[in-house]
């Protein structure tokens, strides 16, 4: 395991896989990220908590390149992300650093967005045998490996319509895995889902932490789960982080008022934290 | 009743006519319908105005004068033309205008949601239309693509003016010929409902072979 307390503070041997230094990003007038810098250890299991608007989803986003920034610094394994250097200086990102960069990262996001005219199989599969060359037979060896993880493998010839909510969820999750990513991005996973199938979603997370050294950050509603998953957890509220601490300091003794008020709205909602 | 076997054998040279020129020109006006209908969301602004200008030109204009163009007046350019060419060329480049903007709407109402899990898992722009945006917004495009075919099948009969022998040309033969206008315009009323009836049906065929699987998905 990563010295966690340490990267927390900054004095690690490990660099930070992610940096994220002074971001802000504004959707019109609406500023949704103010300023915001934090780092995150290689392997660290990071859950983002905050009302809704407060930008958690946002910082998302941004990593998988689904949406820019207007100004700060973003580093994923040492690189500029939005930035590449070239003819002795920056530049903006092109596709083909962006395309290098992306490689480092997957994501899974609320409504699954599986490929709706793709059978499971080949839902996995397209992404490696398109981006990485993969020939098929190898492909679909490992995909049916994910598949087997996350409990699906007799749904590969399904088509994604028949399946459930939870099981669409897994799927998504096994197909971001097929290109093996040294960071998963979860943006509120569980929050489409009826609740019965909240958990079968959970467990793949648990046996994904358990069987990789994966760093992972979680936008999530699931304040226990998150207590119990996450090695930190970060407060945001207002497109700030408010707090950021280990998730017992975090649910058990709130420093800040506004976290506390949170929890308290969240546990008077009838959520275990 | 021997004559008329005589004049219907007429008729049915001219439907075969037809039939040609529907398919061909619809396999122009497919690929003239893709090539605009992507042109229209190029990231290139040349390229968007290339495309644009084209669509504007062949749905502003009629395909009575473009048919002429094609015929009379390219010559004068050098290019000459076959009826036939000319038939194919008019019909194509008009309804593939048409088709153009099906294709651009159809590409543009698959959601956002598509177009991230693309970006997501690192396939360039090419690969996310060509195995994920094109295959589902293909199925969208298909009941208008066939009211297109069928728009052509119909306009086919303009090229009876560059003296193609068409299946409305010979029927006016027969008509000139017998004085009749009942038998050959009642025969060709059914032939083209019927040529029609088979575009209907083989869009309908496909449409439902492409989105078994996908129920629930869309309607």
């Amino acid at each position: 395991m990563p010295p966690i307390n340490e990267t927390r503070t900054g004095t690690t041997g490990h660099p930070p896989i992610i940096e994220i230094d002074g971001i802000s990003k504004s959707f019109g007038a609406f500023k949704v990220l103010d300023q915001l810098s934090f780092n995150v250890a290689p392997g660290e299991k990071l859950a983002l908590i905050g009302p809704s608007g407060s930008g958690k989803t946002t910082i998302l986003r941004i990593l998988m390149t689904l949406e820019g920034i207007d100004s700060g610094d973003i580093r994923v394994a040492g690189e500029n992300l939005y930035q590449m250097q070239k003819n002795g200086g920056l530049q903006p990102a092109d596709e083909n650093h962006l395309h290098k960069m992306r490689a480092q990262i997957g994501m899974v996001f609320q409504l699954f967005n599986l490929f709706p005219h793709k059978c499971v199989l080949d839902n996995v599969t397209l992404a490696p045998m398109l981006t990485k060359n993969t020939p098929r037979k190898q492909a679909e060896e490992q995909a049916m490996q994910l598949l087997e993880m996350v409990g699906l493998a007799n749904k590969a010839k399904s088509m994604p319509s028949q399946l459930s909510g939870g099981q669409k969820q897994r799927v998504a999750i096994a197909r971001a895995l097929a290109l093996q990513p040294k960071i998963m991005l979860f943006d509120e996973v569980t929050s489409a889902l009826d609740p019965e199938l909240v958990e079968e979603v959970l467990n793949v997370l648990w046996r994904l932490s358990e069987e990789t050294d994966m760093t992972m950050l979680l936008v999530t509603h699931e304040m226990g789960f998150a207590h119990e998953f996450a090695d930190r957890v970060l407060f945001f509220d207002r497109g700030k982080i408010v707090e950021d601490g280990k998730p017992d300091e975090i649910f058990r003794n709130p420093k800040q008022e506004r976290t506390q008020a949170f929890l308290k709205k969240i546990i008077a909602a009838g959520h275990r934290v | 009743m021997g004559q008329w076997a005589g004049y219907l054998q007429l008729i049915l040279e001219g439907a075969l006519v037809t039939i040609k020129l529907t398919l061909m020109g619809s396999v122009l006006a497919l690929i003239m319908a893709f090539i605009a209908g992507l042109g229209r969301i190029s990231r290139f602004r040349a390229v968007r105005a290339l495309a644009t200008t084209y669509i504007e030109f062949f749905r502003g204009t009629s395909i009575f004068v473009q048919l002429f163009w094609a015929y009379f007046v390219l010559p004068l350019f050098g290019f000459s033309l076959t009826p036939l060419q000319a038939g194919v060329l008019a019909l194509g480049l008009n309804v593939g205008a048409y088709g153009a903007e099906v294709v651009r709407g159809a590409i543009k109402s698959i959601g956002r949601e598509q177009y991230e899990a693309c970006i997501a898992l690192n396939f360039n722009r090419w690969q996310s239309l060509r195995h994920i945006i094109l295959p589902q917004a293909f199925v969208l495009m298909l009941p208008t693509f066939g009211n297109n075919a069928i728009e052509l099948l119909k306009a086919s009969a303009v090229v009876s003016l560059i003296s193609l022998s068409d299946m409305t040309f010979q029927a006016q033969v027969v008509r000139a010929q017998t004085g009749s206008t009942l038998m050959p315009f009642l025969t060709i009323l059914v032939l083209y409902f019927l040529m029609s009836s088979v575009i209907s049906a083989a869009i309908r065929g496909l449409e439902r072979y492409l989105t078994r699987g996908l129920d629930g998905v869309r309607s």
